[in-house]
């Protein structure tokens, strides 16, 4: 595979879903299947983002699954020079292992081969590149953030978007909040941002608890008049709730307690593996001769 | 009741003691009501009370502090996808019916029997229902955890009633099932009821969730955050109203149990789901000690029985500690396995 000068590709890892699995297949069918993967077509599904979108990876999958195709799957660094001390690489890079492990689920559940790569570079040139390193490659599904015609400017095969509607797939894609920590939304949320949150809320947390207790005696009289007077309680409660709770949850984003990464990844629905039909083989009714000696 | 009455009512003055004791009571039970779903309100009605609170004052206070508890409990786990918001607001706005359903019989029962006999009676259903409920769940648990399972097979039971069709039928994403509401409704109400009764309604939401309607015992937990909320809502508006709320106890108690109810959520994400029930059992089983001991006082009152006064006065004081000592173990296991998973999953980083 030939890169542009000064750009390296990312990573290279190929991981076959299909075959580390199962105990259901016997051996016979197992081979049936290898053979008849070897020469199997390609889908080529192009991201440049760190997480490939989930609608996408589902398009692609059932497409696989339903024409016995198998799925190249590409993550591009667009931005692999960027300065920041490499850092967004790094991300990029971990965000495209949760992806990859995501994508593997969900082929492994309908038994479709992922093949996965990290390249860097230009779209255009990295999905011309593969059309012409790999052969077989039928056509190019992009995910979001990839215009169509750049792409399909250099592509020797036809290039689809997966666009979702406001009501169809698109709360799936959604899954990824941006606001979401960690490296799972590809966020660049770092701890320094988490101490600036706990100060910017501690500061007014404080503030919200100071003006109760400074004016304890009035604050005593007029809250537990009662009436409509009950909706002052309930109110500070709720803003203690807002300060204090973003406050709490920065603390201990701070201090570097979070939630396991290891969930976010593992959020994938339960599908249950769709088992693939071998077809016995048809039983051979041509009349034949025989001769009774 | 008509209209505010608040002239009657003593609100205590704040000291050190004061203030260091409701923090601490309110981080451990927000640990534990981040991670189970509730918990922690049962020491704290008492605890206030022992502190000089009124006891009408200490239930308003309490409920005043549990609603923003859970609030900032659900979405902390709804950010991690374990929450049926559709599930939580239904079992709460029905859990509210059974909220007054629960006050009812209590009049009822301390318009008949007085205070004592009323007491007896919170505490007998205390006892009957934690120690049912408890060793049921903890029996689950430790099978659980010998078959190595992480995620529960849903109760036989759970499966039959989600197959019987009963209009309405609701279906629920993030839990994954699909029941007739008929089905829900028993359970809310019955947490209702247990809630105005204990305090506690997660003890028989929790395992309803789990067992009768056939969630996850994460999502079970993450969704009683939301069913607690409506409640709790719902029951400092009418607490408000009769002016009863001592804002400084709630705020205090606040500042601690948010640091536990985040900690606590933080939690779910590490753990296995059997550790849930087993935090879980290990309170209830433990809190139906105490409250064992708290019966011979009231039958004493009632004159059923004859109890020396400092024998009373001996088995009130080890009932209170022993409830405090359940909060204590429940909150050291929930953050010894938290940290110890953290550290586990920060060594496999390393060598990966």
């Amino acid at each position: 595979m030939q890169t542009p000068k000064g750009i390296v590709p990312a990573m290279h890892n190929e991981t076959a879903a299909f075959p580390q699995d199962p105990q259901d297949h016997n051996q016979i069918d197992r081979q049936l299947l290898l053979e008849r993967q070897k020469d199997r077509p390609f889908i080529l599904v192009v991201t440049r983002n760190g997480h490939l979108s989930e609608h996408v990876m589902e398009y692609a999958v059932n497409v696989a699954h339903r024409l016995q195709y198998g799925i190249l799957a590409v993550h591009v660094d667009t931005l692999p020079l960027f300065h920041d001390r490499g850092k967004r690489s790094k991300l990029f890079a971990a965000a495209m292992r949760e992806s990859e492990a995501l994508f593997n689920r969900k082929a492994h559940n309908k038994e479709v081969v992922v093949e996965h790569l990290g390249e860097t570079g230009k779209i255009g040139g990295v999905v011309s590149r593969l059309c012409h390193a790999k052969k077989r490659i039928e056509f190019v599904v992009v995910d979001k953030g990839i215009r169509v015609q750049e792409v399909a400017r250099q592509s020797p095969v036809p290039v689809f978007p997966v666009i979702t509607t406001q009501s169809g797939q698109c709360s799936k894609t959604i899954v990824h909040n941006p606001k979401e920590k960690g490296v799972f939304a590809m966020s660049t949320t770092s701890r320094k941002r988490h101490v600036k949150n706990c100060f910017l809320f501690g500061a007014l947390t404080s503030g919200l608890y100071a003006a109760v207790f400074v004016n304890q005696d009035a604050v005593m009289t007029y809250f537990t008049k009662g009436g409509a007077f009950a909706l002052l309680p309930v109110a500070t409660v709720f803003a203690v709730s807002y300060f204090h709770g973003n406050f709490t949850s920065a603390f201990w984003s701070a201090l570097g307690i979070e939630a396991s990464k290891k969930t976010a990844a593992q959020r994938v629905e339960a599908d249950q593996p769709v088992k693939e039909g071998v077809v016995a083989p048809r039983p051979d009714a041509r009349p034949r001769l025989q001769v009774n000696v | 009741m008509h209209g505010p009455i608040s002239e009657v009512i003593q609100f205590i003055d704040l000291n050190a003691y004061t203030i260091t004791f409701l923090f601490i009571v309110g981080f451990i039970g927000g640990l534990v009501s981040g991670f189970i779903g509730s918990g922690g309100a049962f020491v704290l009605t008492p605890g206030m009370m022992s502190l000089g609170v009124p006891g009408t004052v200490a239930v308003a206070s309490n409920m005043c502090h549990k609603f923003p508890k859970a609030l900032v409990g659900s979405i902390k786990r709804y950010k991690y996808g374990q929450v049926d918001i559709k599930l939580g607001l239904i079992m709460g706005v029905f859990a509210e019916i059974g909220v007054q359903v629960g006050i009812m019989l209590q009049k009822h029962i301390l318009d008949k029997w007085g205070q004592a006999g009323s007491n007896l009676y919170v505490s007998i259903v205390f006892v009957m229902v934690l120690v049912i409920v408890g060793s049921f769940v903890m029996r689950d648990a430790v099978k659980m955890k010998q078959a190595g399972n992480e995620s529960a097979p849903g109760t036989s039971l759970a499966k039959r009633l989600q197959q019987i069709e009963l209009w309405p039928m609701v279906t629920l994403k993030t839990a994954n099932l699909r029941i007739s509401i008929w089905f829900l409704l028993p359970v809310a109400i019955a947490t209702g009821m247990l809630a105005a009764t204990i305090a506690v309604g997660g003890f028989i939401g929790v395992p309803g969730l789990m067992y009768i309607i056939g969630a996850t015992s994460i999502v079970a937990s993450a969704t009683e955050l939301v069913i607690a909320f409506v409640m709790g809502l719902g029951g400092t508006l009418i607490w408000a109203y009769y002016g009863m709320v001592d804002i400084r106890l709630v705020m205090i108690i606040l500042a601690g149990s948010l640091f536990g109810v985040q900690l606590g959520a933080i939690g779910t994400t590490y753990v296995k789901d059997y550790m849930i029930k087993y935090v879980m059992a290990t309170i209830m089983l433990i809190v139906a000690v105490s409250r064992f001991f708290a019966i011979p006082k009231y039958l004493n009152q009632l004159h059923l029985i004859s109890l020396a006064d400092n024998l009373e006065n001996i088995m009130t004081k080890l009932s209170f500690a022993i409830m405090c000592f359940a909060l204590l173990v429940g909150a050291s296991i929930i953050l010894a396995s938290l940290f110890k998973a953290r550290s586990q999953e920060k060594a496999a980083a390393v060598t990966s």
